[in-house]
């Protein structure tokens, strides 16, 4: 412990940590009496502040950056190490919770399988080298760089490191960066920004009565999920709102919906063109342009219940809820938007609020963000499709790499492997040695979010407008790996040294930034040192944000013929779920451990079959499946459920890393290396869910391990029991 | 020795009051929880919160199969549609299962070095540093809740530097010792440790456990029943849920409060809420 | 130890064996006393027993004598935490270099000090005592049963008040240069002063 570099921040020097928790308990001692006296080193403090005791946690406030809703987090310190996060009250985000991904935060923090030293590429290997050289390296590699045939590849960047990454962009004369991130709601977006004017305009769940949902996971992986989840808490206290799920996977959404809707993958649009059917001949009035009501007046219910495989009374009940209760929520997520025609159908599907008048009462404007410099660059999965090309195309002679692993995401058929080999300079910024770190020929080990100091602004801000701020919870456990602000403003002096002289650090860069906030912002703070404080303690800065009229704008919506159903493949449907993501938190212990909250899955990717479809196969749960695909086959494990619809296979994604660590490696297989070449045509996103594949089992069984051994029935016994809301309604207010 | 002997005779009559007759505890608090399943989205966030705070190992997919795993809060997930429905349409029902802190719990008699036994704070108690490894206690838990520990898991569930995420308020058990929920002890510590020390009283929403903590919906809350201002007494009292009783008799037949397996007379100090669902279907 | 048996026997009547009951009763010796608060008045008693530790050797040869005997310096002024956390900490080496920059700096010790003040280390000092971590002594609570709540005037504890009552447990340190342990430590030891002293009996109090 007296190794580590004791400077700047004095109140986190370690004292006993070996004290606490390490040794073992109980049964292996021989006596009470202990073992370590005279052994153990007690590391004092040097200097501490006031407010640090030993044996005393100490909670900062920082930001979560386990996926990009930028929570505000709370970290546990004491002697020096950050033990325990949990959300931060103040925060309007996640209002004092926090995710599993959140939770686990530590892990990667602490993670065994993080990168500590500078890697560089000789004779085809990755060999560790100083620092020093390998800043040397990047200056020299990237002196007489054309700015043009430069890309930065990332993950959501916002606040002042978007600032930074601009300028580190400007200095070069470069213009592309790619933030390919693939469960992004990008299609969504797009329809959104036509529709409304705005990308992501405030979703107002706890003010719906009725929240009809086609395949938002918005409790799992759908933009904001924690802030969701509180939401959701609003809305189902008494009197509670209605949820109905519309989806061909069920995803944890759709396990707490009051009616869970299978659908045949790719119909959503038809559905809800069918649903604006019946609204208009029931009589709600609307004021839509003659074209969009002639399309309309094309979904007859027996046209649509034939297409989607809903049975038509209950179309026609859903379309009863959604004109009885008002205001309602109609949600488009992933398994809409990533389709051949994605951006049609989210659009038929979103109609529906403005049809319902939902415009204004639960999609409200977002105003418009006061510091659009620092607004999030969001994902989006067309960007893995442009960095694929440029690198195809050998466009890019040098690229940076932070926050995003397109090797592990990107289809077979992008070939990026390969194509990376035409980029002669490729650097990654990174944490953990991931697929696309290990392609790189220079790797520069980065301080992990619980070391770094940052602004962030989440894409989806709730009604109180914040940019959350993160400042390091402990000590860096690396010295010398920077943070992503750090190494852009490194790599900005190397380029401007008088521009950026000014600021030693990120920190200092921040702290000025933060000091040059309008004085409306400071509020009765004193001093910029006071301010500064008190945006540290508070972890976010708020921002109120003037709200204006959603402008609504209809857009034409041609949906295609949809064509019966092919009885000799399914649809492949890579659903995503709440604790491995898109496959960023498959190196965390607990998440693998967390058994999937629907199939209860653990440690492994799975393919979910409906029972018929099983039958019809010949396999049952635990069985070896051959998914192919024309780009290629993967091997998965069969988890029959009745949720799934027939036509469907849902194959989990988040596993089937070839590196990343030992958590990772190795575990499971990855639905996205088989995608089919198939794009949403308005938006040119890649379309997840476009692949129809051919299924067969291999007559093998392996085991497919479950929480409580795949037990699912009460049999009889009041474990879980249900009430009808009418019931609660009467009991608990309406 | 033989106080304590002569303090047994002496109370004699004491030891033989039943649970039914309300037992003798003079309890300084009764930590008790309340689950309401309306709220709960299955999450996890409350599992892994757990793993956080309480120095759980992660035991790898070998192990798990084995039924090894150390989850002390673990969510069910149930379906509940009759067999011919062609989908789950109600959803899942998931259950966040937890020690329940049974007031007349099973496990603690049949331990056989009293390594299990009820605190003043109406806990069950679990001493590592007692246990002997015998696993009656979790035999005889109807919860299933208990968690062996196999293995000693510290290298191969802490590789270095993960121990350093460790939480020094509670020890890292060993082979061969049982472990389960204890409702985060550490944290009550902590809090009347600090209350103590200021000569007053722990304040309800002082401090919560965990997973009560991490539950993006509110759904677990966290009290002391004793304290009638505390949210957790409110709520029992809301849903007329008696404690003690094998059966409820409630006024309000309606009330959605219910504890579970009640009837094995083992009085669990967490109440469910019952899961809600709009007919629509 | 008493909760042990509610509803167990009304349940099952007697079904355990004699090996039980004597493993309870050894429970029940710690039990019998974890009633209530215990009353101030009582005089404290002092834990009983002696151990021969080792001789522990420490980077610096701190001499306690000269701190707390000859220069009646009170023990929680340099070990602060002990009244605010359960540990009570070796004091930050800013506390040391507060006397030492001006007091006896010529003396070799004290430029060992300097040294690794200078170098911005911290003294790797080596535990003298420890417990197992399944175990959670509280100095906190100790202190405050054990000096300040028997003291009027806690703004003026003279080293005499306080270290007759740290010697419990760590022997009287006016006596010592470099600590070294001269108590037991066991938990029959720390068991025995919690029954004569009304202490807690409850297991979790320091097992967790």
């Amino acid at each position: 412990m007296s190794g580590y570099d004791l400077n700047r921040r004095d109140f986190l020097k370690m004292m006993g940590w070996s004290a606490a928790g390490v040794t073992l308990a109980g049964c292996d001692l021989p006596t009470t009496v202990t073992l370590e006296e005279g052994k153990e080193t007690v590391v004092s403090y040097l200097s501490p502040e006031e407010y640090v005791i030993p044996g005393v946690g100490v909670w900062y406030a920082s930001t979560c950056m386990q996926c990009s809703a930028y929570c505000g987090i709370h970290g546990r310190v004491r002697e020096g190490r950050a033990l325990k996060l949990e959300g931060n009250p103040d925060s309007p985000i996640n209002r004092g919770k926090l995710c599993q991904m959140g939770q686990s935060g530590v892990q990667g923090h602490y993670n065994p399988d993080r990168l500590t030293q500078p890697l560089a590429r000789q004779d085809g290997k990755l060999v560790p080298i100083t620092w020093d050289d390998a800043w040397k390296m990047l200056a020299d590699k990237t002196s007489n760089l054309s700015g043009d045939r430069f890309a930065w590849v990332t993950g959501t960047v916002s606040g002042h490191q978007a600032v930074l990454l601009a300028a580190h962009m400007e200095s070069l004369g470069a213009t592309q960066h790619f933030v390919p991130e693939v469960i992004a709601p990008s299609v969504a977006q797009a329809v959104l920004a036509d529709m409304f004017g705005e990308a992501m305009p405030r979703l107002a769940l706890d003010k719906a009565k009725l929240i009809v949902s086609f395949g938002a996971d918005f409790l799992g992986t759908w933009v904001s999920p924690t802030h969701f989840a509180t939401q959701y808490a609003q809305f189902r206290a008494a009197p509670r709102g209605i949820l109905v799920q519309i989806e061909p996977k069920m995803t944890l959404t759709g396990g707490n919906a009051d009616l869970w809707v299978a659908i045949r993958p790719g119909t959503e649009g038809a559905l809800a063109l069918g649903l604006a059917n019946l609204l208009l001949q029931d009589g709600v009035q609307a004021d839509l342009p003659e074209g969009l009501r002639n399309t309309i007046a094309g979904y007859d219910l027996n046209k649509v219940a034939g297409a989607t495989g809903i049975p038509a009374e209950r179309i026609t009940r859903i379309a009863a809820l959604l004109k009885q209760h008002a205001p309602s929520l109609v949600l488009a997520g992933a398994p809409v938007e990533g389709q051949a025609h994605g951006y049609e159908a989210t659009a038929a599907v979103l109609l529906l609020n403005v049809i319902l008048g939902n415009v204004g009462q639960t999609i409200v404007s977002n105003g418009e963000f006061p510091f659009p410099q620092l607004r999030a660059k969001t994902g989006k999965r067309r960007d893995l499709l442009a960095f694929a090309d440029a690198a195809k195309n050998k466009n890019l002679d040098a690229v940076f790499f932070h926050g995003a692993n397109p090797v592990y995401h990107a289809p077979a058929y992008l070939q990026l492997s390969e194509h990376l080999q035409n980029i002669p300079f490729k650097v990654a910024f990174a944490q953990f040695p991931d697929e696309t770190t290990l392609a790189c020929d220079l790797v520069l080990p980065v301080a992990s979010y619980i070391e770094d100091w940052g602004t962030h602004v989440a894409a989806y801000q709730p009604e109180q407008g914040v940019i959350s701020v993160q400042q390091p919870l402990m000590e860096k456990l690396y010295p010398g790996t920077p943070g992503l602000g750090d190494a852009l403003l490194t790599l900005l002096k190397a380029r401007e040294p008088q521009k950026y002289e000014a600021w030693p650090d990120y920190y200092s860069y921040l702290r000025n930034a933060v000091a040059a906030l309008p004085a409306e912002y400071k509020g009765d703070a004193a001093s910029d040192e006071e301010f500064w404080n008190h945006t540290l303690q508070k972890g976010l800065i708020k921002v109120d944000v003037p709200a204006k009229p959603l402008n609504v704008k209809l857009p034409e919506i041609t949906l295609p013929e949809i064509p019966a159903p092919d009885a000799a493949t399914l649809q492949l449907t890579p659903a995503a779920q709440l604790g491995l993501w898109d496959g960023r938190h498959a190196n965390l212990p607990w998440i693998q451990e967390a058994p999937d909250q629907i199939s209860k899955v653990v440690w492994d990717a799975w393919a979910e079959l409906h029972p018929s479809t099983a039958a019809k196969l010949g396999v049952k749960t635990g069985d070896l499946l051959e998914v192919a695909s024309e780009q290629g086959a993967i091997k998965v494990k069969v988890f029959v459920f009745k949720g799934v619809h027939p036509d469907a296979i849902a194959v989990s994604l988040g596993q089937g890393h070839e590196e990343y660590g030992r958590y990772a490696k190795g575990v499971g297989a990855n639905p996205l290396k088989i995608l089919n070449p198939v794009t949403d045509a308005k938006t040119g996103e890649l379309a997840l869910y476009g692949t129809r594949v051919k299924v067969s089992g291999l007559g093998e069984h392996d085991k497919l391990v479950l929480e409580g051994r795949g037990q699912s029935a009460q049999f009889g016994r009041k474990l879980v029991a249900t009430v009808p809301a009418e019931q609660f309604r009467n009991t608990e207010g309406a | 020795m033989s106080s304590s002997l002569q303090n047994l005779l002496n109370n004699w009559s004491q030891y033989r009051k039943g649970i039914e007759e309300g037992g003798h505890h003079k309890y300084e608090h009764r930590w008790a929880m309340v689950v309401d399943l309306n709220l709960c989205i299955g999450c996890n966030a409350c599992s892994t919160a757990c793993y956080a705070e309480n120095n759980l190992p992660v035991v790898g997919k070998e192990r798990y199969d084995r039924g090894h795993m150390m989850h002390w809060m673990r969510i069910e997930r149930y379906w509940d549609e009759s067999p011919d429905k062609e989908f789950h349409e109600q959803g899942a029902s998931f259950l966040p299962m937890m020690c329940q802190q049974c007031g007349a719990a099973p496990c603690e008699p049949v331990c056989p070095v009293v390594a299990t036994y009820h605190t003043p704070d109406g806990l069950n108690a679990q001493v590592y540093n007692r246990c002997i490894g015998s696993r009656y206690c979790s035999n005889n838990c109807p919860y299933k809740v208990r968690y062996f520990n196999f293995w000693s898991y510290y290298d191969a569930a802490w590789p270095e530097p993960l121990n350093m995420q460790l939480n020094p308020d509670l020890a890292v058990r060993d082979k061969g010792v049982m472990e389960k929920c204890t409702f985060c002890v550490q944290r009550i510590r902590v809090a009347k440790d600090q209350a103590k020390m200021e000569n007053r009283k722990v304040k309800d929403g002082e401090f919560t456990t965990a997973c009560a903590q991490a539950c993006p919906t509110n759904a677990i809350v966290f009290g002391d029943q004793l304290d009638a201002e505390s949210k957790v007494a409110q709520l029992w009292n809301k849903h007329q849920v008696q404690r003690v009783v094998t059966k409820q008799d409630k006024q309000n037949p309606d009330l959605r409060g219910y504890r579970i397996l009640e009837e094995l007379n083992v009085d669990p100090s967490v109440m469910y809420l019952e899961r809600v669902r709009e007919n629509v279907a | 130890m008493k909760s042990m048996w509610k509803g167990v026997r009304s349940r099952r009547g007697w079904l355990l064996g004699g090996g039980f009951v004597v493993f309870a009763l050894m429970g029940l010796t710690v039990w019998a006393a974890a009633t209530g608060e215990a009353p101030q008045s009582k005089p404290i008693v002092p834990p009983q027993g002696s151990y021969e530790g080792v001789a522990v050797e420490q980077p610096i040869e701190f001499p306690h004598d000269v701190h707390t005997k000859v220069n009646k310096i009170n023990c929680l002024y340099c070990h602060t935490y002990g009244r605010r956390s359960k540990v009570a900490g070796i004091p930050p080496t800013s506390k040391c270099m507060g006397c030492h920059r001006v007091i006896a700096t010529d003396k070799p010790r004290i430029k060992q000090l300097t040294e690794y003040w200078e170098k911005k280390q911290p003294v790797p000092w080596k535990k003298v005592h420890d417990v197992p971590d399944f175990v959670h002594f509280t100095h906190e609570k100790h202190l405050k049963r054990f000096i300040f709540d028997n003291e009027e005037n806690v703004q003026n504890l003279s080293v005499d008040t306080v270290a007759p009552v740290c010697a419990y447990c760590h022997g009287d340190l006016r006596e010592m240069t470099v600590a070294q342990k001269v108590k037991p430590m066991t938990m029959g030891w720390c068991v025995a002063c919690h029954q004569a002293n009304d202490g807690p009996g409850d297991c979790w109090k320091c097992h967790k």
